[in-house]
C-alpha cells in the first residue's frame, strides 16, 4: 500500500446555518482498522462519514481517500479506491428485484456485463446469506434482509472502505443479529470499515478503535476495552450509562 | 362503453320524438340521406388534423417540460431561476392570447431579425398549445422527481453513477409510475384545448363545426355531434392510459 492511511482528515469543519456540526475534526483510519463512531444524536456521526464518501459537503479542511483529497462536487466517484456506503434506511431502488439492486452499479459505472455482474451478485448473495430472494422487489423482503441485500449491494462495487451510517437503527430487534452478523464477518475478512452505531455489544467484538463523538468534537477515542473500562470524559460517561443500563 | 352508448341513442331519439315546433334537426348529420352523409364525412375528417396536432404537441411538451423541469433540481441558483421564470410567465399566458401571438405576432418578430419564416395555422398552432402546456409538464415533472426521496440519489451516487445513469436507472422509473396519471391529464387538456386552433383557420373537429353551422345553421345537432367527437378521443386517450398504468405499476402505491 502506497498510503497507510485509508481516510485521513484534517480539520474538518461544516456548519448548516448557524449550526456547527463538525468542529475541526482530525482523524486518520489505517488501512484495515475497524472504528466505530458513538455518540448522542445530532453529535455529528453521520455527517463525517457522509462527508467521507463525499456525499456531503464541508466548509473548511481536507479528507484524504487513500491518498487522495475527496471531493464532493464531482458527479460520479468511480475509482480504485471505492468508497461503498450502507445507509439507515437502506435506501434499495424499489422498481428493481434484487439481483437487479445488485448488478446496476458494476453494470452501469464499472461497465461489467450482464454475465459477469450477474455472478459477482449471485455470489454476494450468498455471502449475506439470501440467495433464495434474489428475484424479490425489495418491498417483499424484511427490514433485515433488505439491510443485508444493501450491504451486498454495496459490495458488488469492491469497496475497499465499507461505510454504516447506523445500519440497525431502523430494524426491529429481532433483525439486528442476522445484520450485524453479517457486518461482523465482513470485518473478519478484513475490510477497512467506519461504523456508526448504537449497537456496543458489536462495537466490542469488531472494533479496533471506538470514537466518541459529541456537539460536532471528538470528545474521546480508545480501544474498546479501554473505552468501555475507563472512559475519560464526563460526557462519554454520561452517555454510555444512558446508553449500556436499559 | 355501453353506457355511453345508452346515452348517445337516448339523444339522436329525442329527435324523433321531438317537439312539435321541431326544435331538433338531426336531418343535417343523418348518415342516411347524401347531405347529412356529406356533412358527417366533413365532421369527422376533422379527426385528423386534431389528432396530429395534439399528438405532436403532447411530444413537443413532454420533451420541453422535462429540460425546463431538470434545472428546478440543480443546485445553481441561476439555472433554478430560469425554471421559476418560464413556468410563472409561460402559463399565466392564456392560451388564445398566445396563440394569436405566435400566429400573427411571431413571423413578425422573425422577420425582423431577417428570417423569412411563415408560420401556418398547423405549425402555430402546435407551438402554442406545446409551449403553454410545457409549463405545466414541467411541474409535474418537478413533483413527480421531488417526490422520489433523497437516500435513492445517494443510494446511486455510492454505487458509482453519474447524474445521467441516476436519472435514467433510478430516479426516473420510480418518478414516471407518478408522473403518468397527470400527464395524461395535460394531453386531454391539449386535446380540448386544440379547439382553439379553429379561430386561426385549422381545419380541426371544431373548425369543421363551425363550417357547416354557418352553412346548415344547426348549432345545436352538430356541436352535439362535435362534443361527442370529443369525447370519444378523450375515452381512448383515457383508456389507453389505463394500460399503460397497469405496465408500469402506477396504480399500485408506493412503496418506500
Amino acid at each position: 500500500m502506497e498510503n497507510t492511511f485509508a481516510v485521513e482528515i484534517q480539520g474538518l469543519t461544516k456548519s448548516f446555518k448557524d449550526f456547527r456540526a463538525l468542529d475541526t475534526i482530525d482523524l486518520n483510519i489505517k488501512h484495515g482498522e475497524k472504528v466505530v463512531i458513538c455518540g448522542p444524536s445530532g453529535s455529528g456521526k453521520s455527517t463525517l462519514i457522509r462527508c467521507i464518501n463525499g456525499l456531503e459537503e464541508f466548509d473548511n479542511g481536507k479528507i484524504l481517500i487513500s491518498g487522495k483529497p475527496q471531493n464532493p462536487a464531482k458527479e460520479s466517484y468511480v475509482s480504485d479506491f471505492h468508497v461503498g456506503m450502507v445507509f439507515q434506511q437502506f435506501n434499495l431502488f424499489p422498481h428493481l428485484s434484487v439481483i437487479e439492486n445488485l448488478k446496476l452499479g458494476p453494470m452501469k459505472s464499472l461497465g461489467m456485463s450482464e454475465k459477469d455482474a450477474e455472478t459477482r451478485a449471485r455470489k454476494l448473495l450468498e455471502r449475506v446469506k439470501i440467495p433464495e430472494q434474489a428475484l424479490k422487489k425489495p418491498n417483499q423482503l424484511s427490514g433485515g434482509q433488505q439491510q443485508r441485500v444493501a450491504i451486498a449491494r454495496a459490495l458488488c462495487m469492491e469497496p475497499k472502505l465499507m461505510l454504516f451510517d447506523e445500519p440497525t437503527s431502523a430494524l426491529d430487534p429481532e433483525m439486528i443479529s442476522e445484520v450485524l452478523e453479517v457486518i461482523v464477518d465482513l470485518a473478519r475478512e478484513g475490510m477497512t470499515m467506519v461504523v456508526v452505531t448504537h449497537e456496543m455489544g458489536f462495537a466490542r467484538k469488531v472494533a479496533d478503535r471506538i470514537i466518541f463523538m459529541d456537539e460536532g468534537s471528538i470528545v474521546e477515542q480508545n480501544s474498546p476495552s479501554m473505552f468501555f473500562k475507563n472512559p475519560q470524559t464526563a460526557r462519554c460517561k454520561k452517555f454510555l450509562n444512558q446508553i449500556l443500563h436499559h | 362503453m355501453f353506457r355511453i352508448l345508452i346515452l348517445i341513442l337516448t339523444i339522436f331519439s329525442l329527435s324523433s320524438c321531438s317537439s312539435p315546433e321541431g326544435t331538433w334537426g338531426w336531418y343535417v348529420i343523418d348518415p342516411t340521406t347524401k347531405a347529412g352523409w356529406t356533412n358527417i364525412k366533413f365532421l369527422i375528417g376533422g379527426f385528423y388534423s386534431t389528432i396530429l396536432l395534439s399528438i405532436i404537441a403532447a411530444f413537443l411538451s413532454i420533451f420541453i417540460g422535462l429540460i425546463v423541469a431538470l434545472p428546478a433540481m440543480s443546485d445553481n441558483k441561476l439555472l433554478k431561476l430560469f425554471n421559476r421564470i418560464y413556468v410563472e410567465f409561460i402559463r399565466s399566458i392564456p392560451l388564445l392570447p398566445m396563440l394569436f401571438w405566435v400566429f400573427y405576432g411571431l413571423p413578425v418578430i422573425l422577420k425582423s431579425m431577417g428570417i423569412n419564416a411563415n408560420i401556418d395555422a398547423f405549425w402555430g398552432a402546435i407551438i402554442t398549445l406545446a409551449i403553454s402546456d410545457s409549463a405545466f409538464t414541467a411541474e409535474i415533472y418537478r413533483a413527480g422527481i421531488q417526490s422520489i426521496s433523497k437516500g435513492q440519489t445517494e443510494a446511486a451516487k455510492t454505487i458509482g453513477l453519474n447524474y445521467y445513469q441516476t436519472m435514467r436507472y433510478v430516479i426516473m422509473p420510480q418518478a414516471l409510475r407518478r408522473i403518468l396519471p397527470p400527464l395524461a391529464n395535460q394531453f386531454i387538456y391539449i386535446v380540448k384545448m386544440s379547439a382553439f386552433a379553429s379561430v386561426i383557420g385549422m381545419q380541426e373537429l371544431t373548425r369543421r363545426a363551425n363550417e357547416i353551422v354557418v352553412t346548415e345553421y344547426r348549432p345545436l345537432e352538430i356541436y352535439t355531434l362535435l362534443i361527442f367527437e370529443y369525447l370519444i378521443l378523450v375515452l381512448l386517450i383515457s383508456f389507453g392510459v389505463r394500460y399503460l398504468e397497469k405496465k408500469l405499476g402506477s396504480n399500485e402505491s408506493a412503496n418506500n
